[in-house]
């Protein structure tokens, strides 16, 4: 099996947690001797590249973070270039991740990208859906590494899933999401204990990135 | 209350059609396509390290300052796949700034705190698009704006 994994995320790819999970995904499928090819939307000088890999190849995934509670304009705006009937057949399936890190905050998503692949002539091979990605950006904090290392292994796994199962439409797969909404208790606990810590963490990367002004700075009030 | 109507079709909004979701107070229509805006590349920067500020350089900053002044907001927009088209996807994933990066629960859900205050959020739409979806998708926007979903309302075709 060959797979070709189109990068939706508009960040640079040096910089992009969609582009980590992918190597992380990626490891897992060539650890089962599946191969892959990599394109990143990010690059528009890539954009052919990918069209040509998408309406060539049968195996397709498309990674992407959620932008304002649904796919980034510029997976749109590549969509949107793809013909919508295709020679021979192929399956589409997705990695969808967020930020945040309830399930529920990525459903509408989902329930989005199922519609995709019927529209572009595709069969639907399922989506892995996963929040808390956000700090994968900043494993080079010390304090952050460990974690996020561990989050990334999973996806490893989730790769060499894909790679026997040829889509996502296992219960494995299926329960990769984890926590659909935090429970009363954690949102106790955020309340009065871990929101300070959460602020103080925040502060600290801003502060790592040159920042001087409070995060809650009102520059056009 | 102020009303910034982001419309990103080619065509003007008649006025009628923005009274369908605010019915009283003072409207804005700011027409993009004709605007140098580019998408958000996600770099986090107008959280972490310019609090506020978008690193990119383009029109859109002109609509920040006007949705600082403003209580409500309605995306005009096209349609494709069923959603709203790249182009009024665009211009709404370049609200970032308006948010910052403390968090808060609201309905139950970890948000982003607001930077100024909330904003309403409402959709009028050309074509053909899933009603619910897009229903779902406006009432999500609105709570991530910390404001109310003004609804989702399909526009004639001429």
């Amino acid at each position: 099996m060959h797979v070709v994994i189109i990068n939706g995320s508009p960040h640079v790819q040096k910089f992009s947690n969609t582009d980590r999970i992918i190597k992380s995904f990626g490891e897992g499928l060539v650890a089962e001797e599946v191969t892959y090819e990599l394109h990143s939307l990010s690059n528009r000088n890539e954009w052919d590249a990918a069209r040509e890999a998408y309406i060539g190849n049968d195996q397709i995934i498309i990674a992407l973070p959620l932008y304002v509670e649904c796919v980034p304009s510029i997976l749109l705006e590549f969509l949107e270039s793809l013909p919508t009937e295709r020679k021979s057949p192929a399956q589409l399936s997705f990695i969808l991740h967020g930020g945040f890190d309830e399930g529920r905050q990525l459903r509408l998503a989902e329930r989005f990208l199922q519609t995709l692949p019927q529209q572009l002539g595709c069969t639907y091979g399922g989506c892995l859906v996963q929040g808390g990605s956000f700090l994968i950006r900043m494993r080079d904090d010390k304090k952050m590494k460990k974690a996020m290392d561990k989050k990334l292994e999973t996806y490893v796994k989730m790769g060499q899933l894909f790679a026997r199962r040829g889509n996502f439409m296992s219960v494995e797969a299926q329960v990769f999401t984890g926590l659909e909404v935090n429970t009363k208790i954690a949102l106790f606990m955020y309340r009065h204990l871990i929101n300070r810590l959460i602020r103080k963490n925040f502060e600290r990367f801003a502060s790592q990135w040159g920042c001087t002004r409070p995060l809650d700075d009102k520059p056009y009030a | 209350m102020k009303t910034i109507v982001l419309n990103t079709l080619e065509e003007a909004i008649a006025p009628e059609l923005i009274g369908t979701l605010v019915k009283d107070g003072d409207v804005e229509v700011i027409n993009t396509a004709g605007m140098k805006i580019s998408g958000c590349m996600g770099c986090n920067q107008c959280w972490l390290k310019t609090p506020g500020i978008c690193v990119i350089k383009d029109d859109y900053e002109i609509i920040i300052k006007k949705l600082v002044g403003a209580e409500n907001v309605v995306l005009v927009s096209g349609t494709r796949f069923g959603f709203v088209d790249w182009h009024g996807k665009k211009i709404m994933d370049r609200i970032l700034p308006m948010l910052c990066m403390y968090i808060e629960f609201r309905e139950g859900l970890e948000r982003h705190m607001m930077r100024y205050h909330p904003l309403n959020f409402g959709l009028l739409y050309k074509g053909d698009a899933d009603q619910d979806l897009l229903e779902e998708w406006s009432r999500r926007v609105a709570s991530n704006l910390a404001g109310q979903s003004l609804g989702v309302i399909k526009m004639k075709e001429a």
